[in-house]
């Protein structure tokens, strides 16, 4: 029916939680996988301990050994296997303390072998052969871009490359071109209004409370409460007799912090995932006092009660400042100032909108990204949205049926369906003169003899000029 | 992305339909579909029909582009009428219409001179008759 379905794009959505990719025009994401690599450096693999370091003075040590001489491991399944001195790093800084690199790309080393591994191990295609396109953040900046549109034609030779914003791909693929996306991620939250089909940069505001901040203060309030989250490879599980477990502590010196906190995580945001929903109204610790404990069980099988939690926690998305009551949570203190709530960050983003959309965008408000599909969370943040918006406007909080959906259907589903919908595409990428000014222009005959279009983003270059 | 248009062609007669609405107000409401990569006329409506048989006629699960000529009395008893674009993009919907329609949008709008108030709406209670009332006040 339409010319498009022939393109036979692959799809790719690095996020700072969980990489996403498939094919163009389907659903679901063929391949979902972390975010983080697993390194081990050769030069010091044989001897000194490296357990007394942290994940940040590591990253930095990383930084600074040419490239080459670490080996790098990819995927759920090799992340799943513990090794001795396996550092992990994110390709995306997830670090929930500098919440002005979230979400862009730090070590482009990691993210190429992210790409590497989707291609070859997931989705067992050749780059070559296939139109790409990338999804990225609002904030993305030019250097960003050119270095993904480089490391695309130059390592991986793709005929052509497309970069469509997060924010964008969401509000269409709920057939709005004007809106305000909520997209709460793994490693942070940003708000970004769409108009007509462009983000409006001044507008977009972002904050680090994402999925994995709340994943660590549940860890930490656990740990305050005396609670042992046991990592998955730190023990052995047997049945002895029918029906009765025993569990023995392995101990493996030489793995690494990053490690241990990664697999912590795992199971930490497992029971995020399961228990925890978004409180209807401002968490109270009086009134949340005496509410029915949840029971969970751990893989090292002992069960665990979570009352107050379940709600204090979601809640830290409302009012960021009560992560600092959790014990533990004391280095959030630094940023907790400039850090709001999901509420005031809507609004201050529709605020510096043009008076006349303001309307508008109050009427249109999606929610899209992991975190967002929490329990109750749209109906909090409309509720209090209600209460602090003008008068006049209308609000409503948007978002896709079933939370599996709504992980992914934001950018995911958007971006998968852009091509398909976007029948005579090749109008939309800008002609390979127009990239003169990266010197890439050696790619030009020979993206051009694989595939008569052009390629990359329009927003990557001004130039378009006709061959 | 919205000055990249999707490349959706816009058939002439989509113009003349608009025009004739808006100069002869023959029309009271005309829908558009996107068919064969192209936005076509969809259904015409005459100028006796009210704005419940213009709800009637938008798809339970289909997109669609509308035009409504909207009558109506000011405060001060003054007869006016505003021509109004709708972007109906239910959630039943296929995504892949969904995107084809929202990313579209603009290059068709621009088509249409003379339209006055647009909004967008994903359930009838997003346009129903107050909201239009109130918009066009």
């Amino acid at each position: 029916m339409y010319g498009g379905d022939e393109v036979s794009a692959i799809v790719i959505d690095l996020g700072s939680h969980t990489c996403k990719a498939g094919y163009a025009g389907e659903d679901a994401p063929k391949a979902v996988f972390p975010s983080v690599v697993g390194s081990i450096d050769q030069m010091d693999a044989d001897g000194d301990n490296e357990n007394n370091d942290s994940k940040t003075s590591n990253n930095n040590v990383d930084s600074n050994k040419p490239k080459g001489k670490r080996r790098l491991y990819v995927g759920s399944q090799s992340l799943g296997f513990r090794r001795d001195h396996m550092e992990l790093t994110a390709a995306c800084l997830v670090q929930v303390l500098s919440p002005l690199k979230d979400g862009v790309v730090v070590d482009w080393e990691i993210v190429d072998s992210i790409w590497d591994h989707a291609f070859k191990e997931c989705l067992l295609v050749d780059p070559t052969e296939h139109p790409m396109l990338l999804a990225e953040p609002s904030s993305n900046t030019q250097q960003q871009r050119e270095r993904t549109a480089e490391l695309m034609f130059e390592k991986y030779k793709v005929p052509a490359l497309f970069l469509a914003k997060n924010a964008v791909l969401t509000s269409f693929a709920s057939g709005r071109a004007t809106s305000v996306v909520v997209d709460s991620g793994g490693g942070s939250t940003t708000v970004a209004p769409v108009h007509d089909g462009y983000v409006l940069q001044k507008a977009v505001s972002t904050s680090p409370v994402g999925g994995e901040f709340l994943t660590d203060c549940l860890m930490k309030s656990l740990e305050s409460k005396g609670i042992v989250i046991k990592p998955r490879y730190s023990f052995k599980r047997k049945e002895i007799q029918p029906g009765v477990f025993q569990t023995v502590d392995i101990d493996f010196p030489n793995t690494t912090e990053s490690y241990k906190l990664y697999s912590k995580r795992v199971i930490a945001s497992d029971i995020k995932e399961c228990v925890c929903r978004a409180p209807d109204t401002p968490y109270d610790e009086s009134a949340y006092s005496n509410i029915p404990m949840t029971p969970y069980e751990l893989p090292d099988g002992q069960t665990i009660e979570i009352g107050a939690d379940r709600f204090k926690i979601p809640d830290v998305l409302f009012n960021p400042s009560l992560a600092l009551t959790i014990p533990g949570m004391d280095s959030f203190a630094e940023i907790s100032p400039s850090v709001r709530g999901l509420p005031q960050m809507v609004i201050d983003s529709i605020n510096r909108c043009d008076v006349d959309i303001r309307k508008e965008l109050f009427g249109s408000i999606l929610l899209a990204g992991g975190t967002a599909s929490m329990q109750q969370l749209k109906e909090r943040l409309e509720k209090d949205l209600l209460e602090e918006s003008p008068q006049a406007a209308r609000v409503k909080v948007l978002a896709s049926g079933n939370a599996t959906e709504r992980r992914f259907r934001g950018q995911y589903i958007g971006i998968s369906w852009f091509i398909p919908a976007n029948v005579v595409f090749q109008v939309r990428f800008v002609h390979l003169t127009g990239m003169k000014s990266m010197e890439l222009l050696t790619y030009k005959e020979n993206a051009l003899k694989m595939r008569p279009m052009g390629c990359i983003s329009c927003h990557c270059m001004r130039s378009v000029s006709a061959p | 992305m919205a000055n990249a248009a999707s490349g959706m062609a816009v058939q002439d007669e989509c113009k003349l339909k608009f025009l004739e609405l808006k100069a002869k107000r023959n029309f009271r409401f005309i829908t558009f579909k996107i068919q064969a990569q192209q936005v076509v006329v969809d259904k015409l409506g005459s100028p006796e029909e009210t704005y419940d048989d213009f709800q009637a006629t938008l798809p339970a699960n289909e997109c669609r582009y509308a035009v409504f000529d909207f009558d109506f009395t000011t405060d001060e008893n003054c007869q006016k009428s505003k021509i109004f674009f709708i972007a109906w993009a239910p959630d039943t919907s296929k995504v892949r219409e969904k995107m084809v329609y929202a990313s579209s949008k603009d290059r068709f709008k621009r088509e249409l001179d003379g339209i006055q108030v647009e909004l967008q709406a994903t359930d009838p209670s997003e346009m129903s008759f107050d909201i239009i009332k109130a918009r066009a006040l």
